[in-house]
C-alpha cells in the first residue's frame, strides 16, 4: 500500500502520548492481547463483501451434471470438465480456484439458493431489501446499521473503538444506524491529516494538538467536535503506523478490491478495535457477452479472499474472522440472447473463516421447478444474518431483523 | 431589544451565514454598511436585486445540463457568485426538504436541473404553487414512483411521502388517508414532462381528512397546504435550517402564524419573522448549529477569495457529507452533529490545507497571502492572526487558542521568535499555516 511517512503526529511522539490515556496505550498492543488481559471475550469480526450488479449464483456455484443446465445456457455454460467439482451435483467455477482451496481446508461454506419470498428484480430496490433486511417496506436503516446501534448504546465513539469502518467511497444503506455515524476510510492517503511545508510542520501539529486539549468555548456542539478532532487525527496517526508496520508479503490481486481487503487485514492485524468491515466488488449486472467478465470477477474476489485469509492467519487473527459475500439477486436459469444472462433471484452466499464448519448447506434449488424462469429461494437471507447475529456476534437477532428466523448450523464449537 | 451582546459587531456576519453562505470581503462592506434592516430586507427581496454578473458567469462558462458533474458545479457557481443569497440558500433548503436524488431511480440531471429551478423559483412564495409544482415534477414523479401510480393499481409511495415528509409529519394522518391521496394521484405521470393520464386516474369519491369529496392531486395539495400541521411542521424545519437546532415551542408558533395569516402560506413571511426574531439575534442562535459541507465550502472560498472553483469541489463535499442532487434518502440530510465523524471531519481539515496552500504559476483565482495581508495594515504577527480570527471566526474562541495560534504564528523556521512583520516568504508560510489551523478549530465548525 503507498504510504506517505509523513503523517500526522508522527514526527512528535511525545505530544501524542501525554495525550493517550492508559486503556488505549494497552490496546495499542492488539486487542487480542488487550482482551486477554481485561478477561472479555475475543472481538468476531464481520466482513462484509458486496457483489454489485446481481452475481450469476449458477455459474459461480455450477450444478453441472444435471442436464437442464447446459441445456439453459448452451453458450455460457460451463462445461463438466472445466468445474472444479465439490461432489457429484456441483462445482466451482474454474475462476474460483482459490475458494476451492478454502473450501477443502473447511473454511468455505456455501449456503445454496438464498433469497427471499416475492423477489425484487430491480438493482436498487432488491440491494436496499438485503441491506436492510426488510422486503416488505423500505427501511432508513441496515440490518448492520442496527446491530451496531445495539451493541453501542450510549457507549461514547473514541478512536480507538469504531462502530464499523466502510472501505467503499460511499455507505451502503446496510450500515445506516440510527444513533452512530459510521465511517467511510478509503484511501488512507485522503485519511492521513496533511500539513504544510516540513520546516512549519511540528510547529503546526503542536498548536492544533494544545488547542484541542482544550477548548473551553461555550457553545453548543464545541465540545463534541472538539472530541471527535482529537478521536480522528490519532485514528488517522494510527492508522498510517500500522500502514508503515504491515509485512504484508500476500499476493493480493493488483486490483482496487485487493487494496481494500489488504487495508482491512492491516487493521485487523494491528489490533483495531472495529467488529464490522464493509467493501464491494462492482460488475456483475452481466447481460451480454458473460463468461469472460464474470470469471475475470471471481478470480478476483476468490484470489483477493484467499490472500486475505492467508494474511490473517500469519498473525492468528483468522479464528476471529468471518467473510460473507452477498449480491442483490442471481440471474435468471435460461441464457438470454446475447449471451448473456437477466435479473433473478436466489444464489448462494459465501461464508469464510476458519470458525466455520465448511461444506455445502442446504440444497441447489432445482432448475426445472421454476418461478417464471427463476429459481425459487431455499433459504431466506435472513436466516443467514440471524446465524450470524446470534452465533457469531453472540448478539440478538431477533431485535435486529425484528422477528424470529432459523439458525443455520454453521460454526465449529469453541 | 434582543441582546446582542458580544458578538453584535458580527451581526451582519451572523445573518450573512445563514441567509447565504458567508461573505467575500466587498459583500461584507456593503452588508456591514447597509446594516442589519436594511440587509435582511435585500435578502427577502431577492427579485429587486440585479443578478447579471451570474447570469453572464453562467452563460460564458456553459454547462451541460445532462451531465451530473457539471449540474454540480452549476449549483456551486450560483451559491458563490450570486447576489440573493437568500434564494439560493432557500432553494438547498428545498432541496434538502423535497429531497430527490438523481441516483437510482431518476437518472436524469436535465430533469434534476428543471427542479432546482422550479424550487428556486417558487421557493419564497406561497407553499401550495410550489408543493403543486413538486407534486406535478417529473423528477418527483420517477423518485416517488408516482408514475406507477394507476386506478385500480395504487402506489402509495408520493402519497405517503407528501404527508410524512413535506407537509404534517407523521402521525397527523391515517394509513387510509394515505389510500385515499393515492387515489387522488393516479396518473399524474411524466413520460416526457408532466402528464395527466385520464384512462389511469381514479375520478370517483375520496374522503380525505376529513373532506370528502371527487378529488385529484390538486386537491390533496390545496388541502394539506391549508393545514395547521403543515404550518407547524414547516415552521419548525426552516427554523432548524436557518436560525437554532432547539427552537421552543412560542417561536415555532410565531413562524407558523405567519404562513396562517389570511391563509397566505407566505414562507417569505416566515423567513422574515425568523431572521428579525429575537431568537435569531440572541448567543442561542450565534454560532450555535454545525456549518453544513455546503456552507463551509462555499464560505470558506468567499472569505479566502478563492474565485477558481475546482472541478472536484462537488466530490470534496460529497465526502463531508452532502452529495448535491443525491441526498442519501427521501429525509434529506439531517443537519446537526451528523456532518460530524471522523472521516467527514478530517475531509474538512484536509479541505482546509488545501485551500489553504494552494499554490500556483499564476496566482489569480487562488489563496494569494500577500494579498490578504495587504488588505489591513499589520504592525505585527499577533495583529495578523487576530485579523485572520475575525474574519474567520468572528473572534469566537477561547482565549488560550488564541495565545496559542500567536505562538504559532511567532514561531520562525528553526523555533527562534520572530519579531515584527518577517521576510515575505516566511510571511507567506505563516498565513498559509495560520488559515490552515485557524479553518481547524471548532469555531470554525460552526455557523
Amino acid at each position: 500500500m503507498k504510504l506517505k511517512r509523513r503523517n500526522f503526529l508522527l514526527s512528535s511522539g511525545a505530544l501524542l502520548s501525554a495525550s493517550l490515556s492508559a486503556e488505549f496505550l494497552l490496546s495499542l498492543s492488539g486487542s487480542k492481547k488487550a482482551a486477554l488481559a481485561s478477561g472479555a471475550p475475543e472481538q468476531k469480526i464481520l466482513v462484509l463483501v458486496q457483489l454489485s450488479g446481481g452475481n450469476d449464483g449458477l455459474n459461480s456455484v455450477v450444478p453441472y451434471s444435471n442436464p437442464a443446465y447446459l441445456k439453459l445456457r448452451p453458450s455460457i455454460g460451463i462445461k463438466p470438465e472445466q468445474v472444479l467439482k465439490i461432489n457429484d451435483k456441483v462445482g466451482l467455477n474454474p475462476h474460483l480456484a482459490a475458494f476451492e482451496t478454502l473450501f477443502k481446508e473447511n473454511k468455505l461454506s456455501i449456503i445454496q439458493g438464498v433469497g427471499y419470498p416475492n423477489p425484487n428484480r430491480s438493482h436498487f430496490r432488491s440491494i436496499e431489501i438485503w441491506q436492510t433486511a426488510e422486503p416488505k417496506k423500505i427501511k432508513e436503516t441496515g440490518w448492520l446499521g442496527r446491530y451496531i446501534d445495539l451493541c453501542r448504546g450510549g457507549r461514547k465513539q473514541d478512536a480507538n473503538v469504531f462502530p464499523a469502518i466502510n472501505v467503499d467511497p460511499i455507505l451502503p444503506k446496510t450500515l445506516s444506524a440510527e444513533h452512530v455515524v459510521v465511517p467511510s476510510i478509503s484511501e488512507l492517503d485522503r485519511f492521513t491529516f496533511k500539513t504544510a511545508s516540513e520546516a512549519d510542520r511540528k510547529f503546526q501539529l503542536e498548536a492544533f494538538q494544545s488547542i484541542y486539549e482544550k477548548y473551553p468555548l461555550e457553545r453548543p456542539y464545541v465540545e463534541e467536535l472538539r472530541r471527535i478532532g482529537l478521536d480522528t487525527t490519532k485514528a488517522s496517526d494510527r492508522f498510517a503506523k500500522l500502514a508503515a508496520q504491515s509485512k504484508s508479503v500476500h499476493k493480493y490481486p493488483n486490483s482496487k478490491f485487493g487494496k481494500q481487503l489488504q487495508f482491512i487485514a492491516t487493521l485487523i492485524n494491528g489490533g483495531v478495535d472495529c467488529p464490522v468491515y464493509n467493501l464491494s466488488l462492482s460488475g456483475f449486472d452481466t447481460h451480454t457477452n458473460e463468461q469472460n467478465p464474470h470469471g475475470k470477477l471471481l478470480q478476483t474476489l476468490s484470489e483477493g479472499i484467499g490472500a486475505f485469509m492467508q494474511d490473517l492467519a500469519q498473525s492468528n487473527m483468522d479464528q476471529n474472522v468471518l467473510i460473507m459475500t452477498f449480491s442483490e439477486f442471481g440471474r435468471r436459469v435460461a441464457e438470454n440472447g446475447g449471451r448473456g444472462t437477466d435479473h433473478g433471484t436466489a444464489a448462494p452466499v459465501f461464508l469464510i473463516g476458519s470458525g466455520l464448519k465448511g461444506g455445502l448447506v442446504g440444497e441447489h434449488p432445482s432448475l426445472t421447478d421454476l418461478d417464471d424462469g427463476d429459481l425459487k429461494h431455499q433459504i431466506d437471507f435472513r436466516c443467514v444474518y440471524a446465524s450470524i447475529l446470534d452465533r457469531w456476534f453472540g448478539a440478538d437477532s431477533q431485535e435486529v431483523l425484528g422477528d424470529k428466523f432459523d439458525k443455520l448450523d454453521l460454526f465449529k464449537k469453541t | 431589544m434582543a441582546r446582542t451582546s458580544s458578538f453584535e459587531p458580527y451581526l451582519v456576519d451572523h445573518l450573512l451565514r445563514r441567509a447565504g453562505f458567508g461573505c467575500s470581503l466587498e459583500e461584507q462592506r456593503y452588508f456591514r454598511k447597509q446594516g442589519f434592516d436594511a440587509s435582511l430586507d435585500e435578502l427577502l427581496n431577492p427579485e429587486e436585486v440585479k443578478n447579471d454578473k451570474l447570469e453572464e458567469l453562467l452563460e460564458t462558462t456553459s454547462f451541460d445540463f445532462t451531465d451530473l458533474g457539471d449540474l454540480k458545479r452549476w449549483w456551486l457557481y450560483r451559491m458563490m457568485f450570486t447576489r440573493r443569497p437568500l434564494e439560493e440558500k432557500l432553494c438547498l433548503f428545498w432541496h434538502g426538504h423535497f429531497a430527490t436524488s438523481n441516483a437510482g431511480k431518476v437518472n436524469n440531471p436535465y430533469l434534476m436541473y428543471q427542479q432546482n429551478q422550479r424550487l428556486r423559483e417558487l421557493g419564497m412564495g406561497r407553499f401550495e404553487n410550489l408543493l403543486l409544482a413538486v407534486s406535478k415534477d417529473p423528477a418527483m414523479i420517477i423518485w416517488l414512483d408516482n408514475k406507477d401510480n394507476r386506478k385500480g393499481k395504487p402506489n402509495e409511495n408520493y402519497a405517503r411521502e407528501i404527508m410524512e415528509l413535506f407537509t404534517l409529519g407523521i402521525g397527523n394522518y391515517s394509513e387510509n388517508d394515505i389510500k385515499e391521496a393515492a387515489r387522488a394521484f393516479t396518473g399524474w405521470t411524466a413520460p416526457n414532462g408532466f402528464y395527466f393520464n385520464k384512462k389511469q386516474h381514479d375520478f370517483g369519491e375520496k374522503s380525505f381528512l376529513s373532506e370528502k369529496g371527487k378529488f385529484d392531486g390538486t386537491d390533496i395539495v390545496r388541502i394539506l397546504a391549508a393545514r395547521k400541521e403543515t404550518a407547524s411542521f414547516l415552521a419548525r424545519k426552516l427554523i432548524k435550517f436557518f436560525c437554532m437546532d432547539k427552537p421552543e415551542d412560542a417561536f415555532v408558533e410565531r413562524v407558523q402564524n405567519a404562513y396562517l395569516k389570511n391563509s397566505e402560506q407566505n414562507i417569505k413571511a416566515m423567513l422574515k419573522e425568523i431572521f428579525s426574531s429575537n431568537e435569531f439575534k440572541s448567543e442561542k442562535s450565534y454560532h450555535a448549529k454545525v456549518k453544513s459541507p455546503a456552507e463551509f465550502v462555499v464560505g470558506t472560498m468567499k472569505a479566502l477569495q478563492v474565485t477558481k472553483l475546482d472541478a472536484d469541489l462537488p466530490s470534496v463535499m460529497a465526502r463531508m457529507g452532502q452529495n448535491l442532487f443525491e441526498p442519501p434518502s427521501v429525509k434529506g440530510w439531517d443537519g446537526g452533529m451528523s456532518w460530524i465523524a471522523t472521516d467527514t471531519l478530517m475531509e474538512r481539515f484536509n479541505f482546509a490545507h488545501r485551500i489553504s496552500m494552494q499554490k500556483f504559476d499564476t496566482k489569480e483565482g487562488y489563496i494569494n497571502p500577500e494579498v490578504l495581508a495587504s488588505q489591513f495594515s499589520a504592525a505585527s504577527m499577533s495583529d495578523m492572526v487576530d485579523y485572520f480570527l475575525s474574519r474567520l471566526v468572528d473572534k469566537d474562541l477561547p482565549h488560550g487558542a488564541r495565545r496559542k495560534l500567536v505562538e504559532y504564528a511567532l514561531m520562525g523556521k528553526d523555533g527562534a521568535k520572530l519579531s515584527g512583520v518577517p521576510d515575505p516568504k516566511t510571511l507567506d508560510m505563516k498565513i498559509r499555516g495560520l488559515i490552515h489551523l485557524i479553518m481547524t478549530l471548532p469555531s470554525y465548525q460552526l455557523a
